[in-house]
């Protein structure tokens, strides 16, 4: 499993994206992760919620209390306007980030 | 699901006051849905209830982001903080030295007194400087580390 800085780097939007493709609960987006990375990258919980709970105090995602397919009831995080705006220049951001990596790491061949 | 929530707790103990209370709610909230998720896949309770708590990671790994700019953030205000009172201290004693100089030279120039309550003057802006290396000190070896 890697722990990359890299990774952590840009942790905020991988979970903006996340909220944005469907409304989550907690477990939820460390379970999609997971299996969306077939295990490759697991984020820990502890990482997830202060992650969370920093998305929600900029008001990038705010939670609402909803029922759950079969059964109970779960804390869902939505995209706000913000958070989408957030977003998309997160996006440009790592476009850019990995445009320039690639220049400077990769072989030339 | 009492356990839960004393984890939690004993988990976030030592976080500052602030928000305290609606982080440890928070984070309860989260590892209680887990809990339930892995039992709806057929887990016991106490199975689900320690892989929960075994899974969550660490009071660092959480702070690890936000926490590593606001420290070196700190350290650089109490480096400069040293900074001006090495600079106080030093024009200060500057100034009680010339003082001394001047009375000496003034009333008694016969006798060079004045070195003496200098030398003790000094301790001053010396201890200072201890200080101020001391603290670059402890960064490079944090930086090392």
């Amino acid at each position: 499993m890697i722990s990359s800085d890299i990774i952590r780097g840009h942790l905020e939007s991988v979970i903006l994206k996340l909220i944005i493709e469907k409304d989550m609960y907690g477990y939820e987006i460390s379970n999609y992760i997971s299996d969306k990375t077939e295990n490759r990258f697991n984020i820990k919980e502890a990482t997830l919620y202060s992650v969370i709970a920093r998305l929600q105090k900029k008001e990038l995602i705010s939670p609402y209390i909803g029922e759950k397919s079969h059964g109970g009831k779960r804390r869902y995080y939505t995209i706000t306007p913000l958070g989408k705006a957030y977003y998309e220049q997160k996006i440009i951001e790592w476009k850019e980030v990995k445009s320039v990596l690639e220049t400077l790491l990769e072989d030339k061949s | 699901m009492r356990k839960i929530e004393n984890f939690v707790k004993h988990t976030f103990k030592d976080v500052s006051k602030e928000g305290k209370a609606e982080l440890i709610k928070s984070v309860t909230v989260s590892l209680i849905e887990k809990v339930e998720d892995l039992i709806e896949l057929g887990m016991t309770e106490k199975e689900a209830i320690d892989k929960a708590v075994t899974e969550f990671g660490t009071v660092e790994d959480f702070f690890q982001v936000p926490e590593e700019l606001t420290r070196k953030e700190k350290r650089r205000k109490t480096m400069n903080h040293y900074k001006n009172d090495l600079l106080f201290s030093g024009v200060g004693s500057i100034i009680i030295i010339s003082i001394l100089l001047y009375t000496n030279l003034y009333f008694n120039p016969s006798i060079l007194w004045f070195v003496i309550p200098s030398i003790a003057v000094l301790w001053w802006p010396l201890a200072i400087l201890y200080n101020l290396l001391n603290k670059r000190e402890n960064r490079k070896e944090e930086n090392d580390e």
